[in-house]
């Protein structure tokens, strides 16, 4: 998907007036963005589906210490006379139950009740009574265990074993992985793509009337754009090119040198659209519905280059794509104009041509330049951690394809050996507890033989009796 | 060590259950033809076979490129030369026209037919590719030259990429290209139907000028030919090294795989028969 997509834009370097070039593009980059948006579908997906299940293993956990709460008070009640054998089978088989759900210690009391305890030390059942655990935390996506009047103890990150380890460990640890390190690539991959064709221009300049939304919204100020961290306060922000059209025989192109350094990160939207106000004449800037909107006068067409201020990209003007991350990644709606696909660039003298390709080889180039992406590690007990591989966007695809691949051999490995080991061990205590029908033959050929002998020594009595009785 | 039934039972499952994955995974290697059929078969290889893929992919790219920039060349060469052919035409209709024994009259004849190679030159100049002008700078959708030869495109050249850090210059400034050459001609004509001949001679001399400096123009464009072949045959080379490469890591050596596949076909037969065997047995069989 990738690579066909950075060759379009070479087929666009080739002929970058060309319609059916513009449209492949265009289309493509759809698909591309519905694939990100698909694979993060498809993550988020496992994840509820994984709370899900721990939500059904949670309740059958507490059916488990509930009936062994009971049978312990059974125990109890009966151990004063005799040993209850029955019921402690019974209960040995419901713990070898609930640790396939979930780490447990257990320690048995001199009076014979079972005392179950799971991790960091919470009690699931003590004596005649059992705890439960619930599905809590903000999301409701947590495993609490309530310790005492209200307050409740979070156990998700420390339960390691059975079932619930494995879901829990797969669901915050290697899903949560992938689908940070899939967010962090399509948000460079937005990120490069966008901040190169912002600097271009189309086939022809946005046309009088028109009115240009940014992309990307902001209620407070600009640090929360989403990439708001890119911009650059600097004087020479950008240029904003303004054909005046009074006179359509004779266009006059002008252009605006936009100051940017009255500006920071705390500045809201309203004024960052006074900054590019300022000496405006034909385009208007102003703020609707948390977005940036540029303006045109009947007369007036414009366009921009010469962004070093990489505002235009964090606004969401003049850009490829638009949203963040790979779920929200789309191709910007302006460029429904397959025409706005800025394939060249404005040159100093206002002028621009449909057969400048500077500004599709410049992205074309984006493939072959490494930058610094996130790279996440994310565990349950030390938290996510964010680190940084300096690769192009493709190579680190291919790295996230072959770490799932690495962390996918080691399960299976680590599953093969410890399906290995517990044939191992169920064998050592089959030896002790199962039963071997050849012996149970044998045993009871060997009763039966007894009991043969045992008859023969009643018939032969009775023989003497008999002789004794019939004695006169 | 007392071995109960159940253990009998549990182990021919779970042998079986292990041997037959692995005739499954051989039998996946042999009809899938590839070694690799799961993402967790060989990941580090399997990154490398992602990266050749792409690289493999890109170079496609980049021949597609440079067919399309030699058809750019091409075109302009072929264009530059047959410009080079009037104008020797043109020059040898001069040394005829400059002789003495020529009249007015047939000066003014001579006129008309530079008149038509001057039309014939500018339709050469506005050659086009792909409904690209050639010569015209980046304004490859505008008619570069006017039927005076005034030119219309701008000083910029069309570029197409051929390696990863290289471009080329396959389109021209027109103007640049053809020089003097639409004045030359244009003032033969003016000298001819003025019957000057001084002025023809002068016109000798310029479209010698003229002819020299599109010479330099067609090597210079034969050189980019020839660097555009080369790399060309780099990438070809390249190609069917990577490919080689992509090949020896994804494809699965079929001798071995088949044979593979026979031995855990063995190993399961055996294990089939060895199971059904043990499993038979029971000394409840023997008793009455």
């Amino acid at each position: 998907m990738l690579a066909e997509f950075w060759n379009l834009w070479h087929d666009l370097t080739n002929l970058p007036a060309g319609a059916s070039e513009r449209t492949a593009l265009y289309e493509h980059g759809i698909l591309l963005s519905r694939q990100f948006n698909s694979l993060e579908a498809e993550l988020t997906k496992l994840e509820t589906d994984l709370t899900s299940a721990v939500d059904v293993g949670v309740g059958r956990i507490n059916e488990i210490t509930r009936e062994i709460a009971d049978i312990n008070t059974k125990i109890v009640g009966i151990e004063a006379a005799k040993v209850a054998n029955d019921l402690m089978d019974k209960r040995t088989s419901l713990v070898s139950g609930l640790s396939e759900y979930i780490d447990v210690k257990t320690f048995q009391q001199s009076n014979g009740s079972l005392t179950i305890i799971t991790a960091k030390g919470c009690v699931l059942v003590q004596g005649n009574d059992s705890y439960d655990l619930e599905m809590g935390g903000v999301t409701g996506d947590r495993v609490t265990w309530q310790s005492s009047g209200n307050a409740y103890v979070d156990l998700t990150d420390y339960l390691t074993k059975g079932k619930l380890g494995g879901w829990l460990a797969m669901r915050d640890e290697v899903i949560a992985k992938y689908k940070l390190d899939l967010n962090a690539l399509a948000k460079e991959l937005i990120w490069a793509i966008n901040h190169q064709h912002s600097q271009g221009v189309g086939l022809h300049l946005f046309e009088p009337g028109s009115t240009l939304t940014g992309t990307y919204q902001t209620s407070t100020d600009l640090d929360g754009l989403d990439f708001g961290s890119q911009i650059q306060f600097i004087a020479d922000g950008f240029k904003l090119w303004i054909e005046d059209r009074t006179d359509p025989a004779n266009p006059v192109m002008n252009s605006v040198s936009v100051d940017l350094s009255g500006l920071n990160g705390s500045s809201s939207l309203s004024d960052l659209a006074t900054a590019i106000n300022t000496g405006l004449t034909g385009v208007t800037v102003g703020v609707s519905g948390d977005a940036i909107t540029f303006t045109a006068g009947s007369d007036y067409a414009f366009g921009f280059s010469d962004d070093t201020s990489n505002i235009l990209g964090a606004i969401g003007v003049n850009t490829f794509f638009q949203g963040a991350g790979a779920g929200s990644m789309g191709v910007n709606t302006v460029l429904n104009e397959k025409d706005y696909i800025a394939a060249a660039q404005i040159q100093a003298d206002g002028s621009y041509a449909s057969g400048d390709n500077t500004n599709a080889l410049a992205i074309a180039d984006l493939q072959y330049t490494s930058t610094g992406i996130s790279q996440w590690t994310c565990d349950r007990i030390n938290g996510n951690t964010e680190g940084t591989v300096t690769t192009t966007i493709e190579h680190y695809y291919h790295s996230m394809v072959s770490s799932i691949g690495i962390t996918s051999a080691s399960i299976s490995r680590g599953r093969g050996f410890n399906e290995v080991m517990v044939n191992k061990l169920g064998e050592i205590r089959d030896t002790i507890s199962a039963v071997s029908l050849d012996e149970e033959m044998t045993n009871l050929i060997k009763f039966q033989h007894a009991y043969t002998a045992a008859a023969k020594l009643i018939s032969v009595s009775d023989d003497m009796l008999d002789k004794l009785l019939s004695t006169k | 060590m007392r071995v109960a039934n159940k253990t009998v039972y549990d182990m021919v499952k779970f042998d079986l259950a292990r041997i037959n994955e692995e005739l499954n995974k051989a039998a996946r290697v042999v009809t899938t033809g590839k070694r690799i059929t799961d993402l967790s078969d060989d990941p580090v290889r399997l990154s490398e076979a992602l990266n050749i893929k792409s690289v493999l992919s890109n170079l496609e790219q980049l021949g597609r490129n440079i067919n399309m920039g030699r058809s750019w060349l091409a075109t302009s060469e072929s264009a530059l030369s047959q410009v080079q052919d009037l104008i020797s035409g043109t020059k040898a209709l001069c040394v005829q026209m400059v002789n003495g024994t020529i009249n007015a009259e047939q000066r003014a004849i001579a006129a008309k037919t530079v008149q038509n190679t001057l039309d014939e030159i500018v339709s050469l100049a506005n050659t086009e590719v792909n409904g690209q002008y050639v010569f015209a700078g980046w304004k490859t959708d505008t008619v570069p030259f006017g039927q005076d030869g005034t030119y219309h495109g701008d000083s910029h050249a069309f570029v197409v990429k051929i390696g990863n850090d290289t471009t080329v210059e396959v389109g021209s400034d027109g103007e640049a290209v053809f020089g003097t050459l639409f004045t030359t001609v244009s003032d033969l004509k003016d000298a001819l139907e003025g019957n000057d001949v001084g002025g023809i001679s002068a016109a000798m001399t310029n479209l010698d000028n003229d002819f020299n400096h599109i010479t330099t123009k067609i090597s210079g464009i034969g050189s980019k030919m020839l660097r555009m072949d080369m790399k060309e045959r780099i990438f070809q080379d390249y190609t069917i090294n990577s490919t080689e490469r992509l090949s020896e890591i994804e494809d699965a050596d079929m001798a071995a795989a088949i044979i593979e596949l026979q031995s855990r076909q063995l190993v399961y037969q055996a294990a089939l028969a060895s199971s059904a065997m043990v499993m038979k047995l029971s000394l409840v069989d023997f008793l009455i």
